[in-house]
């Protein structure tokens, strides 16, 4: 009775004293991590989309605010466009190869047969490389002069095929691809490796007795219980193909002839070569727009795949 | 497909034991597969390692086999002349300022919005998974001018706070999928026993996590050591260049010493390989476990 006829400013500190009592140790527990976040993630996220509303080089005081011209200027972009085709070339052949090869491993390697181990190990220690030390191996492998590749071809009597892979417009991209397919298997390998481990024997002796044969077990039985792993696996490197900078920026800096020119090289070089902030800023929001909508995609396909 | 077939004819007869190494011809036929990727995923390493104790002139001419006189000078150089020395020591700040902070920020995060009463959790997780899902460029280009209006451009700093922050979103799911394993059940009772929040967090909750906080640990280290574009654009003094950025601008500035190069590039990768033979079962949990379950 007596709270109840409390002035309204009491009534409410009296709310916010429970509130707080309940939630203290959530707030708290939280709290660093969300100022970290919402001052280096979520605020440069904001600013992201508003200088892609502006001109601004990065120097001037004033950001002349220009509407949706940089948005405009994307589908006139040339480079762009020749930028984005090397990305889906880079999504598509470097998501089908490592899985393919992962997968083939996986299942070489699935009833750990001898050597289990050291197979296991090798097939995954270039994933634990920088890839700025992979590009650097690599462009060593392709050199001209002393890589290894060209002596190889020359040692089987290919030397019609030798050439300098990285400062051939044609085979730039393919040879910068096949590095980073190098590293990348081992990692799909792996996930596919944990993936067979939750396959039912069950269902495979099953369809054994029906008469399956080897290759229907695996299609019919094995692929489809690897669903799910395979929708992770996919997801990630779909996202990372689409943001993929280190190894193509170290190996060829995009080049020769913007021949290996993805977004986020040609992103790069517009914030901090040319110093054209604002429309990079729009560059850095596609490719942003190209990852959610990616991560979106897998996210309701993996929801539908659990219901 | 013959090898693969065959291994699953193999597997459902012999039964999913360890199967001996018989001589039959799909086994062979597995092998012959196993053994060829094997070589084309240690080549390079075995090339690299052998060019590092080798002269220019001998690289090129004898890629292949042990080098005739081991030239150990190379490494000395390179850690020296090259400043791997110091690029190593940044790395290793950098990796333990981060790592450290990745990992206490997210299992305090991760905690509380698994088995604490947080008001507006959905939308609190809404707004991490989203994190999750932009790339590194999505804030790039602000964050730069961010972080050199607030004067950490050019300092260790530049890397370790948004080196902290942008990994936040991937250790909160991580360590909120391992606290929403455990039962809560212990945390309750250690509350009816008058424990206060952060006992029970630091005392019951905390030390059952243990496999999560390693998987994190070992996954954040590796992210960072190898982490290229973010130093890349906010480190640029070199004596602030952490490994992965020291060893591209050392490749570009020695072209002519391969042997020193090569001994260079070795420097950089042995740190994380030696880890990683040392931990190989927990590398491959934790990446297992960091790409499914988060």
């Amino acid at each position: 009775m007596a709270e109840m006829s409390l002035p309204a400013p009491w009534k409410e500190a009296g709310h916010a004293r429970r509130h707080w009592a309940r939630y203290r140790a959530g707030y708290l527990f939280l709290l660093p991590s969300f100022v970290l976040y919402a001052v280096f993630m979520i605020y440069p996220f904001i600013q992201s989309i508003y200088l892609s509303f502006t001109d601004w080089n990065g120097a001037t005081a004033v950001k002349n605010f220009v509407g949706l011209d940089n948005y405009r200027r994307l589908f006139n972009d040339g480079l762009l466009w020749t930028a984005l085709r090397h990305n889906i070339i880079w999504v598509v052949i470097g998501t089908i190869a490592p899985m393919v090869i992962g997968l083939l491993l996986a299942v070489l390697l699935g009833n750990r047969p001898r050597g289990f181990t050291l197979f296991r190990t090798v097939y995954f220690m270039p994933q634990v490389l920088s890839p700025v030390v992979i590009a650097l191996v690599w462009g060593w492998i392709y050199n001209p002069v002393f890589g290894i590749l060209n002596k190889g071809l020359d040692a089987v009597g290919l030397e019609s095929l030798s050439r300098g892979w990285l400062g051939d417009p044609t085979f730039a991209l393919y040879a910068v691809l096949a590095a980073a397919i190098w590293a990348e298997t081992g990692f799909v390998f792996v996930i596919f490796l944990a993936g067979l481990q939750n396959v039912s024997r069950d269902l495979l002796e099953a369809a054994m007795i029906d008469g399956a044969n080897a290759w229907q077990r695996f299609w019919n039985v094995t692929v489809p219980q690897l669903a799910n792993v395979i929708n992770v696996v996919t997801a990630l490197l779909l996202i990372g193909g689409f943001s993929v900078f280190d190894i193509i920026f170290v190996m060829t800096q995009g080049g020769p002839a913007n021949a290996t020119e993805v977004i986020a090289t040609y992103t790069y070089k517009e914030a901090f070569t040319q110093n054209r902030v604002g429309y990079a800023a729009t560059l850095s929001l596609v490719i942003t727009a190209i990852s959610l909508i990616a991560s979106i995609v897998f996210i309701r396909l993996r929801e539908r795949g659990e219901s | 497909m013959a090898t693969s077939a065959a291994s699953d004819r193999k597997t459902t007869t012999v039964g999913w034991t360890r199967p001996r190494l018989s001589r039959s011809a799909p086994d062979l036929a597995r092998y012959a597969v196993l053994l060829a990727f094997l070589v084309v995923f240690l080549l390079p390493f075995l090339w690299i390692w052998s060019s590092a104790l080798k002269s220019s002139r001998e690289i090129a001419r004898q890629p292949f086999g042990l080098p005739t006189e081991f030239r150990w000078q190379n490494l000395q150089r390179a850690w020296t002349v090259g400043h791997f020395d110091q690029y190593i020591w940044n790395s290793v700040i950098y990796c333990a300022a981060i790592v450290a902070g990745v990992v206490v920020l997210s299992c305090l995060a991760g905690y509380a919005l698994a088995l604490l009463p947080v008001p507006g959790r959905d939308a609190l997780l809404v707004v991490f998974l989203l994190g999750l899902m932009v790339p590194f460029q999505s804030v790039m280009v602000p964050l730069y001018y961010l972080l050199r209006d607030i004067h950490l451009l050019e300092t260790y700093w530049a890397f370790i706070v948004p080196g902290i922050a942008l990994r936040l979103p991937f250790g909160i799911f991580l360590m909120r999928g391992f606290f929403r394993g455990l039962p809560a059940e212990l945390a309750d009772a250690a509350r009816v026993d008058g424990a206060n929040e952060w006992r029970v967090f630091r005392q019951v909750m905390l030390p059952l996590a243990t496999p999560g906080l390693s998987t994190l640990v070992v996954f954040q280290f590796m992210f960072t050591w190898n982490q290229f574009l973010m130093p890349l654009v906010f480190v640029q003094r070199d004596e602030l260049r952490p490994v992965s950025l020291g060893t591209m601008f050392f490749f570009g500035r020695y072209t002519a010493d391969r042997g020193m190069i090569a001994a260079g590039v070795t420097i950089a990768m042995l740190p994380v390989v030696l880890l990683y033979l040392a931990l190989q079962r927990r590398f491959i949990e934790g990446i297992t476990a960091g790409a499914l379950k988060t």
